[in-house]
């Protein structure tokens, strides 16, 4: 899944992705606490077909019903403060790229800068996997570095 | 001392010049149109000659005016964060050059063709550029606009017009102020290396000078950033580089949390005192110089509209933007408000060309409610 990020002055930054079935969805996080959920029009690609705004706590509790966890968001503070670094979610698909294989054999981080930094597999998640840590389908990487180093790491991920 | 008499008469007077914005408010809420257009015809309607013109607190109004003007700014100031601005900068340059010509030119022109005195007609360049960021990002917020994809190319463009600004508001300051071919380019070249310094600053030390100046107690706070901010107002204005600008680059120099605090503590006082401003300017210009500036008023008005249209669908088809969003884009842009106010304001307290007040308000009106109507009916 990609995510996109856009920043909005005065008001915060959006982030948007195109679901599995075709559904582009976005959320807003406003500077203050509150987000906007938006959900894009078919026929008119840069309008919202609907938007709901959220205080802080009914954004929370949403996620919690969700089943995410708190890492993104703080994964957004970070983003904030670091100009330049790039942090991606990558998700590994069944005989692509270095699904089956360690961390070590795909040199991410000799051939890219960019490193991975945890990896999220089902209801656990594994911070600061080693080289020898093998990947399988489905697992989530989170890679953390340079703009082109990140979407590098991408291409050695998901082949 | 004031007398008791006085004193009374005052708060007679405030109380109702305050009711008048409360009511012009609510009024412009209900029909959905921006209130800055009714506050100026408020003012035009109490100003002299008229029957209700006000007396006694006349003085305490300009000085709540100049007070208006100062918390615009700061807000101006506060409303990106360092951070924001830089990257507008980096990314959004050719927009905002592209911007600066299409809509200041025509301005400048236009006061050349009214046989103004060049610096009036800078400062009605100045008049015609700037977009009414309040404005914009109200109706864009109740039209619930805020998610589409067009409306971060929009927002992006007015981060470069408050930049422009920073820059446009010592330059003009310096002009108004008359000197020397030398004088002025060393004046001009002063206030830009002020400008860079404050942005400078704020980007390298504004985490630490916010944090020196934040507190968690609303009053202290507010004390504290008011107090700040009009003495370096003050600084500026003795130092002829006009009070605007230095309340402006206070604004852009604090970030983080005070400034996150500061904009929702100062926005009611800024409206209040900016109420004060516009009702000050409209009282300021008789309603007789009106009929004489509509033609001109209009025609700059359909040419800058025209430029401002341009300018949003280029940027937005140059960030990807389909049809209807780029059409979107482009109504987005034409409002002019506050800060088109502001620089007439200038150069109406400098005294410099009659017709400047007036054919600024006309055109705010004009573009106030007409540009808020065409980004409502666009879809």
């Amino acid at each position: 899944m990609e995510l996109f990020e856009t920043p909005l002055p005065g008001v915060g930054v959006r982030y948007e992705f195109t679901s599995a079935a075709g559904d582009r969805v976005g959320v807003i996080v406003r500077r203050d606490a509150r987000r906007e959920l938006l959900l894009y029009d078919e026929e008119d690609p840069d309008a919202c077909r609907d938007s709901v705004s959220l205080t802080g706590e009914e954004a929370a509790t949403l996620v919690e019903l969700l089943g995410g966890t708190k890492v993104t968001e703080r994964v957004a503070d970070l983003r904030h403060e670091v100009e330049g670094l790039s942090i991606e979610w990558v998700t590994l698909e069944a005989g692509r790229g270095l699904s089956g294989r360690s961390i070590g054999d795909g040199r991410i981080r000799t051939q890219t800068g960019a490193s991975v930094v945890a990896v999220i597999r089902g209801e656990r998640s594994i911070p600061g996997p080693g080289p020898e840590f093998v990947l399988e389908p489905g697992d989530v990487a989170l890679v953390v570095g340079s703009i082109e180093g990140v979407s590098a790491a991408q291409r050695l991920l998901t082949g | 001392m004031l007398a008791a008499s006085t004193v009374s008469t005052i708060l007679i007077e405030l109380g109702a010049v305050l009711l008048v914005l409360a009511v012009c408010g609510r009024l412009a809420a209900r029909i959905g149109l921006p209130s800055i257009p009714l506050y100026l015809l408020a003012g035009l309607l109490l100003g002299e000659g008229s029957p209700i013109a006000l007396q006694a607190s006349s003085e305490f109004i300009r000085i709540g005016a100049d007070l208006g003007v100062v918390l615009l700014l700061l807000l101006l100031g506060l409303e990106y964060t360092p951070e924001e601005l830089a990257h507008g900068m980096r990314t959004n340059w050719l927009a905002g050059i592209v911007d600066l010509v299409a809509s200041f030119t025509p301005g400048l022109l236009a006061g050349l063709l009214l046989g103004w005195d060049p610096v009036a007609c800078v400062l009605l360049g100045g008049i015609t550029y700037i977009t009414s960021s309040g404005i914009v990002a109200k109706l864009l917020s109740d039209l619930n606009r805020l998610g589409n994809r067009e409306t971060s190319t929009v927002l992006s463009m007015l981060v470069m017009e408050d930049i422009v600004m920073a820059v446009f508001l010592p330059i003009a300051a310096v002009l108004i102020v008359g000197a020397t071919v030398a004088e002025a380019s060393l004046s001009v070249l002063l206030a830009l290396a002020v400008v860079a310094a404050a942005l400078f600053v704020s980007l390298r030390l504004g985490a630490r000078v916010s944090r020196l100046l934040d507190s968690t107690s609303p009053e202290l706070l507010l004390l504290t950033v008011l107090g700040t901010t009009f003495l370096a107002a003050g600084l500026a204005d003795k130092a002829k580089v006009s009070a605007a600008v230095g309340a402006f680059l206070i604004g852009v120099m604090l970030s983080g949390q005070i400034a996150e605090r500061g904009r929702e503590l100062l926005s009611p006082i800024r409206d209040v005192f900016g109420g004060l401003f516009f009702i000050f300017f409209g009282v300021q210009i008789d309603p007789a110089s009106l009929p004489p500036v509509l033609l001109p008023a209009i025609a700059i008005a359909i040419v800058t509209s025209a430029s401002k249209v341009g300018t949003g669908w280029w940027a937005a088809r140059r960030a990807g933007v389909a049809a209807r969003g780029r059409r979107r884009a482009a109504a987005a842009m034409i409002p002019r408000g506050e800060f088109s106010i502001v620089i007439a304001g200038i150069g109406t307290a400098a005294g410099i060309e009659a017709d400047l007040g007036p054919l600024a308000a006309c055109y705010v009106l004009l573009l106030a409610v007409g540009g808020s109507l065409a980004v409502r009916f666009v879809q």
